[in-house]
């Protein structure tokens, strides 16, 4: 390419502040975010905030870790504090959150490659009927689908259980998943299982002896997409969860950025704290998550 | 080969799985001490910790009841509690507010105290007007108030001194020409805010504030009959949309107010960003707070403008749900047990509503404490006695309350931003909301 | 010891009837999982549907046919809900697939922001939708955002911009939310499907005379169709059923400016307490939607083909 050096030049300042600009628009929110939690409320509330924290203070993490009520939040006079335990609820919460997105995560891809497979590969009666059918599931808006929802639930006794976030979620992710897997199923070549077959294998075996390690970066795909939906879930979490024994880190942050007595650092503060696993997941897991993906959307 | 211990450790597993089983029904047995009956308790999110406080005295009064609380945002309360009750998972004891009151009785969801719990009716000489009102409904008592307030106008008094103005407005107009002189030295950019967003569920009761204030006597929204009155020409519903249009068109009033609901309101107030606002009452306990701002202690409250100070009222209350009282006797006099000490008297004294008042600054539904000296010490800290009795005496309940006034309340919402917009004349917005008004009744 | 060496050629008899029961095996645990929530559901909302079901007037619940269709597509909500989503709908889907083009696009250079960016380009997918919501409330807030406060200190702006007080700036204010929330993930769609054009494609093209520009029309753009299908079909359904997002940042508002028909579906339900309409909304979104995808998968087999 024969660009003279000069174009090139500006050609890469060009990008380069597309870059900026780019970064600024992706990261900023979680910076200011991450900035606010160490601000005092008054700070926050002026004209412009500042950016970088006049008055630092680590006093409403302290607060959400160990419960020591920050000093300006004392009773003074005769009105009380205003604080709110809501904001120490936020660890529990993420541990729930945790607990049922890794459930689902699991029950995904073990169901959804099993099934995944099956559609990818074989022909059978009703294929086309049941593989539509899982996907239509996912057309229903939320809202229809609410109450029936809570209606089952609460007849099989579940309110307040994990087993009923799970099951549900269940049913909210495994289409994509089985969608998802279908495809990077289907764009694996078949030679190599074929020769497992011909050696005797049967589907399942194939599945699981040859198939399965050369799909791990889709495996993964699919199992980060199910953490994630599951672990950010929060319409039907805030329904079918009642105590803080089941509810989840979104339920805790809608209810404490709701609640008078939690001043916009401490709500900062929950939500920084809520981001930092599913941040750190999506730094570490990008690989994969990009490696998945292609393969299923590049179709050949 | 089968190794022996396989079977001993199989007849092992299963004795052990006999001493779990019987170990877990044997738990599960009543030892001795009265079952607890248990409470489920749902309230809007605030003051979390006072609630949990009370809750604790009154279990170690009552050490066969135990209560186990919920709360949602206030934003969300009523939606929730739609679902909930739809799915047929009340909870027994509930905090309620007078504009769904009717909603929630036509749909059999909550209960009519006075039916199992005749005493209640004792307590209604003690009620402001406006409060007995708001919990009645069809004849039957649903609630005892923990809370009951007016909506008042505040202003910032330094910014008021700042702009060499003595006194507080007493008109409409007067507001704006204040507002006026405020903007064009420099000391707030929009001198009024009001939390009329959308989801906000006392903007209504705002709104209703204003036309009160310019409106003498009953009659001012709605008729005895519950038809509507303010959609006539020049009604005084007119006059204030008219009076918001203009608020807004000249920047007064911040554009923001539309997505504005309580608590950023009172933010924006405590950060000196505006002059004047319209809020539930206890707001000013809260910006007033010690060393809570630049400006604590110079918010101040003035009677509402216009020509008969008038104002909203407005109730919230514990409510019990008809689920409890289909679970038995014990629950409903557990419950009885609980509305009684949280809304009613406990040795003769309003503990919980007092303690309310003392502490957080909330107005009560209960005459009484009026007079009782360490409310007025706690109320004379933030605000002015006189001017808070004053309004209280002006204030009067929301009118046209029915089982659809939700609905409307959700639509009227819309039509009065529509209106302050520009998007539809007054008189358009007045039409359609009491065209719906109508078309809600005819259901 | 003989047994493993056996378990890899089983009897054919018992093989075949094993693999022909196994399709259905493999896919039955799936199978009940969704059709336990979904038949019921559907089921239930169905029967709502026909049936005049306002929650309070719980006593009568008569038959009505299709007359709670009919009232809902009538209603001035529905019009001004189908007119604001429709927008909301193409706005936010030509928003998300033109970011997610242009990232890729800038993703695919060597610059070194672009390594930075790729870093962080998942965040915004990682968070949940109301975490998301609740920030860009914060930050387009107009009396303590910190986007005004960024664009004031810079000198850009005296006054606060109400961001989410006017009907036209709510609604850009949502769709540089739902950008910001959903770009990331056709970003990444869309660099799989460019990283996998071979280059050679490109350099003949060069060798041709085709200046960037028209490499790009002529050739990129038509190698990425099934990519843009994808991403197309996706983000409509996502922008369609968007919920979360407007239930946190604008309740509907400002004047019903952002009720998209979703928010609708949730207003006749849980603030008018009419199941009926809700109920037949609902199936009205989902048949909107199964319609657009079905074309959509028309539009994907004409390509194939």
């Amino acid at each position: 390419m024969n660009v003279p050096r000069t174009k090139r030049l500006l050609n890469s300042a060009l990008l380069n502040l597309i870059g900026l600009a780019l970064i600024v628009y992706l990261a900023g929110p979680f910076l200011w975010v991450i900035t606010a939690s160490f601000q005092g409320e008054n700070e926050l509330l002026r004209k412009p905030p500042s950016f970088i924290p006049q008055n630092p203070t680590l006093a409403n993490y302290n607060y959400v870790f160990t419960g020591t009520i920050p000093q300006e939040y004392q009773v003074k006079g005769q009105l009380r504090s205003r604080i709110s335990q809501e904001a120490r609820l936020i660890a529990p919460a993420l541990k729930n959150s945790f607990v049922v997105a890794l459930s689902v995560m699991a029950v995904d891809v073990v169901l959804g490659a099993l099934a995944g497979f099956t559609f990818a590969r074989r022909r059978f009666r009703f294929k086309n009927a049941s593989y539509n059918f899982i996907l239509a599931s996912r057309l229903l808006p939320a809202m229809a689908i609410a109450i029936p929802y809570y209606v089952i639930v609460q007849s099989l006794g579940l309110l307040d259980s994990y087993l009923a976030l799970i099951l549900v979620y269940l049913a909210l992710t495994l289409p994509f998943t089985v969608w998802f897997l279908t495809l990077y199923f289907t764009n694996i070549p078949k030679e190599i299982e074929e020769a497992a077959m011909i050696d005797g294998c049967n589907t399942f075996q194939a599945l699981v002896r040859v198939v399965l390690p050369m799909a791990l970066p889709g495996l993964v795909a699919a199992a980060a997409f199910a953490f994630m939906t599951s672990y950010n879930e929060f319409l039907f979490a805030r329904f079918l969860t009642q105590s803080i024994n089941t509810q989840t880190g979104p339920v805790i942050i809608a209810s404490v950025s709701g609640n008078p007595d939690a001043s916009y650092t401490l709500i900062s503060v929950c939500i920084t704290l809520a981001i930092i696993p599913p941040l750190i997941l999506a730094v570490t897991m990008r690989r994969w998550l990009t490696e998945g993906l292609s393969s299923s959307v590049t179709f050949r | 080969m089968r190794p022996k211990t396989s079977i001993r450790s199989l007849r092992r597993l299963g004795l052990l799985f006999v001493a779990l089983v019987f170990l877990a029904f044997g738990s599960m047995l009543p030892v001795g001490a009265v079952q607890a009956t248990n409470l489920n308790f749902v309230v809007w999110s605030y003051g979390i910790e006072t609630i949990q406080s009370n809750i604790q005295n009154f279990q170690k009064l009552n050490p066969d009841i135990t209560v186990k609380l919920q709360d949602y945002s206030w934003l969300q309360y009523h939606d929730t509690m739609v679902g909930r009750f739809t799915a047929n998972n009340a909870p027994e004891v509930l905090y309620g507010s007078d504009h769904w009151l009717q909603e929630w009785a036509n749909a059999g969801w909550l209960e009519p105290l006075d039916t199992h719990f005749p005493q209640v009716k004792e307590y209604s000489n003690d009620l402001a007007p406006y409060a007995l009102q708001g919990m009645t409904y069809n004849g039957h008592i649903y609630g005892l108030s923990y809370y009951a307030d007016t909506i008042v106008f505040v202003y910032n008094e330094e910014h008021l001194s700042k702009a060499g103005i003595t006194k507080p407005p007493e008109t409409w107009d007067d507001v704006l020409s204040q507002a006026q002189t405020i903007k064009d030295k420099g000391i707030a950019e929009y001198p009024i805010i009001l939390a009329f967003s959308q989801q906000e569920g006392a903007s209504i009761e705002a709104f209703y504030s204003m036309v009160y204030s310019r409106f003498d006597g009953p009659g001012a929204m709605f008729d005895e009959k519950n038809t509507p009155t303010f959609n006539k020409a020049g009604s005084a519903a007119a006059q204030t949309i008219d009076w918001l249009k203009t608020a807004y068109d000249k920047k007064l009033l911040d554009p923001a107010s539309l997505q504005t609901a309580e608590i950023d309101q009172v933010k924006s107030m405590q950060a000196g960003a505006h002059t004047f606002t319209i809020f539930p009452q206890y707001n000013l306990a809260e910006l007033n707070k010690p060393a809570s701002s630049d400006f604590a202690g110079k918010f101040k409250m003035a009677l509402m403008p216009g020509s008969s100070h008038a104002t909203v009222g407005y109730v919230r209350f514990y409510a019990m749900s008809s689920a409890a009282a289909k679970q038995g006797q014990a629950t409903l006099d557990a419950a009885w047990k609980f509305l009684e000490y949280f809304g009613g008297k406990t040795n003769g004294k309003y503990e919980v509503v007092k303690r309310w008042a003392v502490e957080n600054g909330l107005g009560f539904a209960q005459l009484p404490l009026f007079d009782d000296p360490d409310v007025a010490k706690a109320f004379g800290a933030w605000g002015d006695i006189p001017t808070i009795k004053a309004q209280a005496k002006l204030a009067r309940i929301k009118e046209g309350l029915t089982p659809w006034y939700g609905s409307w309340d959700v639509f009227t919402r819309a039509e009065v931003q529509k209106a302050i917009l520009g998007q539809e004349s007054t008189a358009d917005a007045l039409k359609a909301m009491a065209d719906k008004y109508t078309e809600l009744s005819t259901q | 010891m003989g047994a493993s060496q056996i378990s890899a050629v089983k009897s054919p008899a018992r093989s075949l009837n094993w693999e022909r029961v196994y399709p259905y095996l493999s896919i039955l645990p799936v199978f009940l999982v969704i059709a336990l929530f979904t038949i019921y559901p559907v089921l239930y909302s169905l029967w709502i549907s026909l049936h005049r079901y306002v929650l309070t007037q719980p006593k009568s619940h008569p038959f009505v046919g299709l007359r709670n269709f009919s009232e809902t597509i009538g209603s001035y909500y529905f019009t001004n809900s189908i007119a604001v989503t429709g927008i909301y709908a193409v706005a936010a889907v030509l928003g998300v697939i033109v970011f997610g083009l242009l990232v890729a696009l800038f993703l695919n250079t060597r610059v070194r922001t672009a390594g930075i960016v790729k870093i962080l380009i998942l965040l915004p997918w990682a968070i949940p939708a109301v975490t998301s919501g609740l920030l860009w409330k914060w930050l387009l807030n107009a009396d303590f955002g910190a986007l005004n406060g960024l664009l004031y200190s810079l000198g850009i702006i005296n006054n606060y911009i109400p961001f989410l007080a006017t009907p036209e700036l709510a609604r850009v204010s949502l769709i540089l939310a739902q950008i910001w929330k959903e770009g990331p993930l056709a970003a990444i769609f869309f660099l799989a499907g460019l990283q996998l054009i071979p280059k050679e494609i490109y350099e003949t093209a060069r060798i041709d005379g085709g200046g960037n520009w028209r490499i790009f029309w002529h050739i990129t753009l038509p190698l990425l169709r099934p990519t843009l299908l994808v991403v197309l079909v996706y983000e409509t359904m996502t922008a369609i059923l968007t919920f979360d997002i407007i239930a946190v940042m604008t309740g509907g508002g400002p004047a019903d400016a952002t009720a998209l028909i979703s928010w609708f579906a949730y207003a006749e339900i849980f603030k008018n307490l009419n199941l009926g309409h809700g109920s037949a909304l609902a199936f009205v979104i989902a048949l909107i939607t199964l319609v657009l995808i079905i074309l959509y998968l028309r539009a994907l087999r004409t390509e194939e083909a």
